[in-house]
């Protein structure tokens, strides 16, 4: 091919200000890297294109610059030493900045510190005003509990005398005070004897305690013979309930053997009293 | 105050392929004048030619690392930048528009001249004009208007072939009257 030719067709112009079509376009890429001289035709086409706009070349507003570097600030990589001093410059305006910063954030590290301080005043207080009004409060229902518990024991006592009290109060009620024999005179203890109904109520007012392995009996002496009227139970206070006698001229109270015997030992005799017609 | 540094084109594209702000600066205290320049060849107004060549610098920034030097020189390819993008500029619905007001505004003012300026007397253009009117037509429309040479070949009724042919004969004489 004529080289000449194809430098002097506009080819290699119209390839440069990119009015070629891509076909054109591969045609001269691919011309002058076969051929040095269409090589150089391009070169110095695109260097004189270059120094005509050179000579013409319009300043252009200053904020183009400006909004340019602006506009692009994030996307500069960041270098790793300033080589500028401006740089280094203007580290010092940045400064107070971060001095007041800090400052405040000593201030308020400082503010909460204190506040944790005094919360920590108003935690203990508060703990131990929590814990004496918790014992208060531990006592105050143990005292309830045990009030309560007095209160039903005498509710109990009351409803046993009040009972009691209009039992022996009936009219067919016959006291039987039983006195202490020789020797232990100051024993005291009174039968109730129903004269209907037959039933038998004994009130120990005065006798000591039985001991553990022994119990009283009371006795009904029927034409001059003891006749078994029960077991004083332990647990019995004020009035117990004891068998029914059907007759009787006086009635004793002895101690025996727990669980009773048939016949009294007279020795043990604690007290006696006659019926009185 | 800094010395002014001075790259060769090869070590510019590898900065600027780094991010480098430094490199950036350079390229465009060097090149901004004449990019405007090409610009204003398509663009007349000046104030809208700054907003185009900020864009052309933004489109370069981000579409450096397309730039192959084994294609040609570094100011051509931006040259191709900048003029795709006034042609853009100038098909561009709101710049008709613009162009139609400031049309009227000057046919009723008679202001016409003193601002519609040296745009027509700069670069590339100033050249063109030099050029006979079959050939001139075919510049303008193909460089400075973007059309293709198909375009063309059926705005102007004339067939591919011709287009191409008068074509290529006004660049060699644009080519002749560039290098005096």
């Amino acid at each position: 091919m004529n080289i000449d030719n194809y430098i002097s067709s506009g080819a290699i112009e119209s390839y440069v200000l990119g009015l070629a079509d891509a076909q054109e376009a591969a045609e001269v890429q691919q011309l002058s890297l076969q051929y040095p001289e269409i090589n150089q035709a391009v070169a110095d086409f695109e260097a004189s294109l270059e120094m005509a706009a050179f000579a013409n070349a319009t300043p252009p507003a200053a904020f183009v610059k400006e909004r340019l570097m602006f506009a692009l600030k994030d996307e500069f990589s960041v270098p790793i030493f300033a080589k500028e001093p401006a740089k280094v410059v203007s580290l010092p305006t940045a400064e107070p900045a971060i001095v007041r910063n800090i400052k405040s954030w000593r201030n308020m590290a400082a503010a909460s510190v204190i506040l944790l301080v005094i919360s920590g005043g108003f935690n203990l207080y508060y703990y131990s005003a929590y814990n004496k009004a918790n014992e208060e409060v531990t006592a105050l229902l143990n005292q309830k509990n045990t009030l309560t518990a007095d209160n039903k024991t005498m509710q109990v006592k009351y409803s046993d005398i009040a009972y009691n009290f209009q039992l022996l109060s009936d009219t067919n009620i016959i006291k039987i005070s039983m006195k202490g024999v020789a020797g232990k005179e100051a024993n005291l203890a009174t039968v109730y004897w129903d004269s209907k109904t037959k039933d038998v109520y004994l009130i120990a007012n005065q006798l000591p305690k039985a001991p553990t392995d022994k119990q009283y009996q009371l006795w009904a002496l029927v034409d001059g013979k003891p006749v078994d009227a029960g077991m004083m139970s332990v647990d019995c206070n004020g009035v117990c309930k004891l068998k029914n006698i059907l007759k009787a001229q006086a009635f004793a109270i002895t101690l025996e053997k727990k669980g009773g015997s048939p016949t009294p030992d007279l020795t043990q005799l604690q007290v006696i009293g006659n019926v009185k017609v | 105050m800094e010395a002014v540094k001075k790259y060769s084109e090869t070590e510019l594209v590898l900065l600027l392929k780094q991010r480098q702000q430094p490199a950036f600066s350079y390229l465009y205290d060097n090149y901004s004048g004449a990019l405007l320049s090409v610009i204003v060849g398509v663009v007349s107004d000046s104030e809208l030619a700054n907003d185009v060549l900020q864009e052309v610098f933004i489109k370069i920034w981000r579409q450096i690392e397309s730039y192959d030097n084994t294609k040609g020189r570094l100011f051509t390819w931006m040259l191709n930048v900048a003029r795709n993008a006034s042609i853009d500029t100038v098909r561009s619905k709101g710049y008709q528009n613009s162009q139609q007001n400031r049309e009227l505004t000057e046919s009723v003012y008679h202001a016409g001249g003193t601002t519609q300026i040296q745009t027509d007397q700069m670069g590339l253009r100033k050249v063109v004009h030099q050029l006979k009117e079959e050939y001139k037509v075919l510049v303008e429309l193909a460089y400075f208007q973007g059309f293709t040479q198909d375009e063309i070949s059926k705005m102007l009724d004339i067939p591919l072939g011709t287009v191409k042919t008068r074509l290529r004969t006004a660049l060699i004489q644009l080519r002749t009257v560039i290098k005096q």
